[in-house]
């Protein structure tokens, strides 16, 4: 299959022990609203069912062009209809995953090197997503992988690389200059005093970028920016 | 290949296996399994509770494979998806698991499902939503699953295995000395994890519960 998905380029990530599903449910669509693309239904310790149940609430609160992502359990997605799956980097592999949800849906793959990454395109993934490219507390001990490495997997290559992992809205522009094709962000949203409010900084850095087209010439500009600064 | 639902789970359920890597001290999967069926194990169960997805599909399509040689049932735990994936025999559902009625609009009409209720309803609800077997259990206490809670004994064993149709293992401490009452408590077999897996002499140590199990259900 070489059918073109669309991809989202902001990605939220749940994490019920940062803010809690009944929360989450209450902020989703204002969320969405603010501009948030893609919403992924994951976390380590809750048990299928509970899985089960908010994958199916946020079905109703999700429409598109905005999408479902269901992290990890193809069985989850199929029943919660949802528009996607997002695996680990050791998880199911792609054609699996096709075969038990069906067509038209997007699977993306974690990924941590450039290996990995080139390896997961192999195999169909419609994106990656790629991190943690600083230090967040989502990865506590975990040193940020960094803009070079987050540029090496970006163009090695050929589909859309989500960036993942301590991204402030401040980060957007350097992350999307350095090859990202979106953001994924969990406390950047859901840790903030202000969700909506963080949405609509991390959607304004986003078109920012696009609005420039050649994501060079912002690199030049950041740049520019930087010296104008020092020179300050 | 005959299905596996219907009258002949009966006899598959009758030593069931369940593979723990933690209590294997070090041997794989598959000779545990291997093992474990030339001792007389009837149905293997794939638990997978930590370490990468792939890892347990590599484990998974071993035992796949062992079991279809053998004609032994082969279920997955927990993941409709994994079982799916492995072409598992059946998946075992617990009750904060995919529902029931849910998996089987999964997995169709051809596998197993396995559920095991914690109380007598939601034994008649599992069976009334599709489930082709409970595992019922802790019967006795035991070490191996920590989030087991207290032992249920045998008279709810009883209890569940009167109310239903569907046939009922034991799960939970069965060791050859209470197996026996475990089949006149009504279930038609046994499941175990560290009486086997944890034994020294596995091939041996499933012969002997095995025995128990045939002789307490009338079959010697």
């Amino acid at each position: 299959m070489t059918t073109q998905r669309w991809v989202p380029r902001l990605h939220l990530i749940s994490e019920p022990s940062v803010c809690s599903w009944e929360r989450l449910t209450v902020l989703l669509p204002a969320l969405l609203e603010a501009g948030v693309e893609a919403i992924h239904v994951r976390s380590r310790q809750a048990p299928a069912s509970e899985l089960l149940t908010v994958a199916c609430t946020f079905r109703r609160l999700v429409a598109p062009p905005r999408i479902l992502v269901v992290n990890d359990r193809v069985d989850l997605a199929v029943l919660s209809e949802a528009d996607g799956v997002h695996l680990p980097e050791h998880g199911l592999r792609v054609a699996m995953v096709r075969r038990l949800l069906g067509g038209g849906r997007l699977v993306g793959r974690s990924v941590h090197s450039v290996e990995a990454a080139q390896e997961a395109v192999r195999e169909g993934c419609d994106y990656l997503l790629f991190g943690n490219v600083f230090e967040t507390d989502s990865k506590p001990g975990a040193p940020g992988r960094g803009l070079a490495e987050l540029r090496a997997v970006a163009g090695a290559v050929s589909v859309p690389v989500i960036a993942v992992g301590g991204i402030t809205p401040a980060r957007v522009a350097e992350v999307l200059v350095a090859g990202a094709y979106g953001v994924a962000v969990i406390r950047g949203v859901l840790g903030a005093d202000d969700p909506v409010g963080a949405v609509v900084a991390y959607r304004q850095e986003v078109d920012e970028v696009l609005r420039h087209g050649d994501p060079r010439r912002v690199e030049r500009e950041t740049r520019r920016t930087r010296w104008s600064a020092d020179a300050g | 290949m005959t299905a596996w639902r219907g009258p002949r789970l009966r006899d598959a359920l009758r030593l069931y296996v369940i593979t723990d890597r933690g209590l294997a001290r070090g041997r794989p999967e598959s000779e545990i399994a291997r093992e474990a069926i030339a001792g007389g194990a009837t149905a293997i169960q794939l638990r997978w509770k930590t370490g990468p997805l792939s890892e347990a599909l590599r484990v998974g399509r071993e035992l796949r494979e062992l079991c279809r040689q053998s004609n032994v049932l082969f279920v997955v735990n927990d993941r409709v998806d994994l079982a799916l994936v492995l072409e598992a025999d059946g998946v075992h559902l617990g009750v904060n698991d995919v529902p029931v009625a849910d998996a089987r609009q999964l997995v169709g009409q051809d596998m197993v499902i396995g559920f095991s209720p914690e109380t007598l309803e939601q034994a008649i609800d599992a069976e009334a939503a599709g489930a082709d077997y409970l595992g019922v259990g802790p019967v006795f206490p035991t070490r191996t699953k920590l989030d087991a809670g207290p032992a249920v004994g045998l008279g709810h064993l009883e209890r569940i295995a009167r109310a239903v149709r569907i046939p009922v293992v034991g799960i939970g401490g069965i060791t050859v000395d209470n197996a026996g009452a475990v089949i006149r408590a009504g279930a038609v077999g046994v499941a175990v994890i560290s009486a086997v897996v944890g034994a020294d002499d596995v091939r041996a140590a499933a012969a002997r519960l095995r025995q128990v199990v045939d002789e307490a259900a009338g079959l010697r």
